[in-house]
């Protein structure tokens, strides 16, 4: 059979498309289609020699089936020690396969790649670490959903994910006007308690550019209140852009890396546009990853940099307080046993690990912060990264791989996690709701808003 | 026999060897991509080299990195065998002697007698606890194929061979000829197998040195062994 | 008086009453009602998937679901809206407190109602780590008076003939209190100016001198007259009383005393102050407590 109306090899670009898709209420018939779905054999091993080069090749011929990435990875650890969870296994039994029998494979096994590639792996690429060889299953599981999306085979809702960033340019349904709209109603919400707060569109030359996460304006734009009080009481000659507004990519948890490169080029447009000296990005992990340190690459920018120099929120915020441009009531800092969550895609794989401790020493009373063990590029993933808190099909599997965290937060004793990452912050909400061991847990920006020194000339008069 | 190999086969098993290796690195390295691998090789070669040996240097030291650390057996039998399967070959003073004879060079400094035996011996013991541990922890056997106990037999064939002919035991010329053969074979067969990774494992480690160096964290002095 | 009455409901018992004033009001002005109702929570991410706050299950969003719920909303309010034919039904996902918000705006409401705690089963997550409840939310940041019903007994909304202010001097108090007097000006009512001076629930050892509260208490007065006093003129059935005590017990005593019809409040405005959002400000407890319907206003 060749292709099914929800379940093919082509992508979603329309509106009309996207609609359809999601109307397939939970994917029932898009599943039920993809039994049916053909392995184009040439296609795939065409796209294998041209894309899969030395350094691939040579991580799966070289592997020396050593197992020792296997305690690397909280996947396998969390399922009782399974020896099919080792990554070198996973990645063999995958990518390994299609390889070596140059692409000649079927349906069902290209299911199960599918399973393998987004139920087994979230790609935090904590297994890099701990390979003799340097061998980083992590980015191979990427590299294979690139080719299983390609085929058809990937889940549900990352087809709409990838859908919707190739339509709006955002991972949700909202508009460049939406974005806006929303942004100048929080700011009017707020204004009374700030007065003076305002949010500048399409400010060309200033300081910082700030890009957001879809969801915030959708669902909780008290984060881009947030943003904007924070941006105002530290005096920030800050703007947003009226469009290249979303710094996320669930095109990059579905392996579209056509609409990855599209994603990143409407953030870059902006900042060339509005050349501001730097770009800021909400708190949020795979936004980061996708926008700054992948992104250049699908732009094809040799410099691996993009156009202007991006840092994560956690930066900006740790040299606001060590600057002393926003100043904390020590008084009113943390005090209940809190510990902090290291996101794979800026702590392991950005080198941002001291920069949230900084800030812990800022916000947190002495004697209060304890560390996760382990912690910092060799903290383990939440549990729900890579597109993993989404996909219906495979929830009991994302929900066994709460554990790992829940155990680690248990052991902390602490109180209050922060999370300063939407995928890690929805996560350790579903281990909440799952598990339900007594915990909070929050983003920077609140915590810092209910403990920021207002300077006196910003003050409501009273 | 012994003529033929000590003579030509030496030469040719040698050549593939050296040639072979020599090949497997230039092809690894043209086959990289800035793009396809994302990593701006080329944009920031201070970082890179940098990186690079980072990369290579905490792997190379018995517990430089967390990894090694958190598998002590493992670490042991691992560098174990490795000190024993690089330092011998080439700083034996037997084969010495016999470079020098054949290319009129050799590497100057020799293994004493004591050192060397207790490097083969080592090499030994850990290859047949590196089998064990194949064969009795689960998540390595899922891995381990018939080709991963070649690769092991074929790698320590000649330490095996080689202790018994200096022990002189049974017919020596016999187990100096099966030595000499069962060199030479593993000489031929390094570039063709995982083997290779005597260079490969210096290339994938720069690799992904420079990935991390350039690309993941690398500028910011992190400290992390990658 | 009022043209656009947006009612907030759960439609469960807990908001009938809430519901049975906002219909009311809507016949009695000609208003046209908006039965908005948040229909579920997001809970996986960037998923199609929501909690239903009413059965608590995760389900997947579309079209059809959303006209299963307002197909609900008209079966279970059809009394009220056969009486009531200008009316639009709504049924949306996101965070309760954020969506009447948004649709406050976009509507242009000019009333909000709503009802008390729809008494939501504990273990829904996202109260959990939500700092206020949906009603704080809504009365902090609306932009038209938000009338909330929390009891049965505080209901009715016959006849208005006696309306109490409760004043704490700030400006959004300004705003409440310019509403009380449209509201007794239309329906030509009895006005109640009613401060109270905090003393707390101090101690014995720690109450000030009763000399000191009788002076403080002739201040208010005074204080009440200059704020207010030049709007009041025209007014004639207007008193003004001021007394000590915890301030939300003393307005519903007062108001108790005074049989009011309803009481008009400013919420307390400024941004979220974690510490007293947990404790509940002055109006919560007035809501909860109240004989009457009270109304929020901050703007």
């Amino acid at each position: 059979m060749p292709e099914g109306r929800f379940c093919n090899k082509q992508t979603i670009d329309t509106e009309e498309s996207l609609k359809a898709l999601l109307a397939d209420t939970g994917g029932r018939q898009y599943y039920e289609e993809m039994n049916a779905l053909d392995v184009d054999h040439k296609a795939l091993w065409q796209t294998i020699q041209k894309t899969c080069k030395s350094r691939l090749r040579t991580w799966l011929d070289l592997c020396a089936h050593c197992g020792l990435c296997a305690e690397s990875c909280f996947l396998y650890l969390v399922n009782d020690r399974d020896p099919t969870q080792v990554p070198a296994y996973k990645i063999q039994s995958t990518l390994g396969e299609i390889v070596r029998r140059k692409g000649r494979v079927d349906n069902a096994f290209m299911q199960a790649a599918m399973e393998t590639a987004w139920a087994k792996c979230t790609c935090c690429n904590r297994c890099g670490l701990y390979c003799p060889y340097g061998i980083d299953m992590g980015v191979m599981f990427g590299y294979l959903r690139g080719l299983l999306y390609n085929q058809g085979f990937v889940p549900w809702e990352l087809k709409i994910g990838a859908g919707m960033h190739r339509v709006y340019r955002a991972q949700m349904d909202i508009t460049d006007s939406d974005f806006v709209e929303t942004f100048q109603w929080m700011v009017e919400e707020y204004e009374d308690d700030y007065p003076g707060l305002n949010v500048p569109v399409d400010k060309e030359g200033a300081d910082i550019l700030y890009t957001v996460n879809a969801r915030e304006v959708k669902h909780y734009p008290e984060d881009l209140a947030e943003a904007a009080i924070l941006f105002h009481l530290a005096g920030e000659n800050w703007t947003v852009t009226s469009s290249g507004w979303e710094q996320t990519s669930l095109a990059m948890f579905a392996g579209d890396w056509a609409a990855c490169k599209m994603q990143v080029e409407s953030v870059y447009a902006a900042m060339e546009r509005l050349k501001p000296k730097r770009m800021v990005g909400t708190e949020c992990g795979h936004a980061h990853r996708a926008t700054v340190i992948e992104g250049p690459y699908w732009a094809g920018r040799k410099s691996g940099k993009p156009p202007v120099e991006s840092i994560h929120y956690v930066e900006w915020l740790a040299e606001a307080l060590r600057t002393g441009k926003l100043k904390i009531d020590p008084e009113k800092r943390i005090k209940q046993p809190v510990t902090i969550q290291d996101s794979c895609n800026y702590i392991r794989n950005h080198g941002l690990k001291e920069i949230t401790r900084e800030i812990m020493s800022h916000i947190v009373a002495p004697g209060y912060f304890v560390d996760m063990t382990p912690n910092r590029e060799h903290n383990y993933c939440c549990g729900g990264g890579g597109g993993f808190n989404g996909i219906g099909l495979f929830r009991p599997q994302r929900n066994k791989a709460l554990i790992t965290k829940r155990d680690q937060i248990l052991n902390t004793g602490a109180k209050l996690v922060i999370a300063p990452c939407h995928n890690c912050w929805d996560a350790i909400r579903d281990l909440e709701e799952e598990y339900k061991i007594g915990i909070h847990w929050s983003f920077l920006k609140p915590l810092v808003m209910s403990m920021v020194i207002v300077p006196e000339h910003l003050r409501p008069e009273e | 026999m012994y003529q033929f190999l000590t003579g030509p086969m030496f030469w040719i098993a040698l050549a593939v060897c050296l040639i072979g290796l020599t090949v497997r690195v230039v092809l690894y390295i043209r086959g990289l991509n800035w793009q396809l691998d994302r990593v701006a090789y080329r944009s920031y070669p201070k970082l890179g080299i940098i990186g690079a040996l980072r990369s290579i240097g905490y792997w190379l030291v018995p517990f430089g990195t967390r990894g090694w650390r958190r598998q002590p057996f493992m670490t042991i039998i691992f560098f174990g065998f490795h000190s024993g399967a690089i330092l011998v070959p080439l700083f034996l003073m037997a084969h010495n002697q016999f470079l020098a004879e054949k290319i009129g060079i050799s590497f100057g400094w020799t293994l004493g007698t004591g050192t060397a035996d207790f490097l083969s011996w080592s090499v030994i013991v850990c290859a047949l606890l590196l089998l064990g541990r194949r064969l009795a922890l689960a998540e390595v056997r899922i891995l381990t194929t018939p080709y991963d106990l070649l690769i092991l037999a074929l790698a320590t064939a000649p330490f095996i061979t080689g202790l018994i002919a200096r022990y002189e035991l049974g017919n020596y010329s016999f187990w100096l000829t099966a030595h000499i053969l069962s060199g030479e074979i593993l000489l031929i067969a390094i570039p063709f197998t995982k083997l290779s990774h005597i260079v490969l494992f210096f290339a994938t480690r720069a690799q992904l040195g420079m990935d991390y160096a350039i690309k993941r964290g690398g500028e910011r002095n992190a400290h992390m062994t990658w | 008086m009022f043209t656009k009455i947006l009612l907030a409901t759960s439609a469960t018992p807990a908001c009938d009453h809430a519901a049975r004033v906002a219909f009311n009001l809507a016949n009695r002005d000609q208003a046209e009602i908006n039965v908005f109702h948040v229909l579920g929570i997001p809970t996986r991410g960037y998923s199609q998937n929501v909690l239903d706050v009413k059965t608590g299950e995760s389900v997947i969003i579309d079209d059809a679901y959303i006209d299963r719920v307002i197909q609900e909303l008209k079966t279970y309010y059809k009394l009220q809206l056969e009486q009531t034919p200008n009316h639009r039904l709504r049924a949306v996902i996101g965070l309760p407190h954020r969506e009447i918000l948004r649709e406050a705006r976009d509507y242009g409401s000019d009333l909000i109602v709503m009802g008390g705690s729809t008494g939501d089963p504990e273990d829904i997550i996202y109260k959990r780590n939500m700092v206020g409840s949906t009603l704080q939310r809504v009365a902090r940041a609306a932009h038209c008076p938000v009338l909330v019903i929390n009891r049965p007994a505080a209901s009715f909304w016959g006849g208005i003939s006696n309306v109490v202010f409760a004043t704490d001097f700030s400006k959004a108090a300004m705003a409440a209190f310019q509403f009380t007097l449209k509201v007794a000006k239309e329906l030509n009512a009895e006005f109640h100016i009613f401060h109270a001076i905090d003393t707390g629930a101090a101690p014995l050892a720690q109450l000030p001198p009763q000399d000191d509260i009788d002076a403080r208490l002739r201040e208010a007065r005074r204080r009440i007259m200059s704020e207010y006093g030049a709007q009041l003129e025209g007014h004639h059935d207007y008193t003004v009383e001021v007394w000590e005590g915890i301030p939300y017990m003393e307005i519903v005593k007062y108001a108790r005393q005074c049989q009011a019809d309803l009481i008009v409040m400013a919420h307390h405005s400024r941004t979220m102050d974690l510490a007293e959002a947990r404790l509940g400000s002055n109006i919560e407890q007035v809501i909860v407590r109240a004989n009457c319907p009270v109304v929020s206003v901050n703007h």
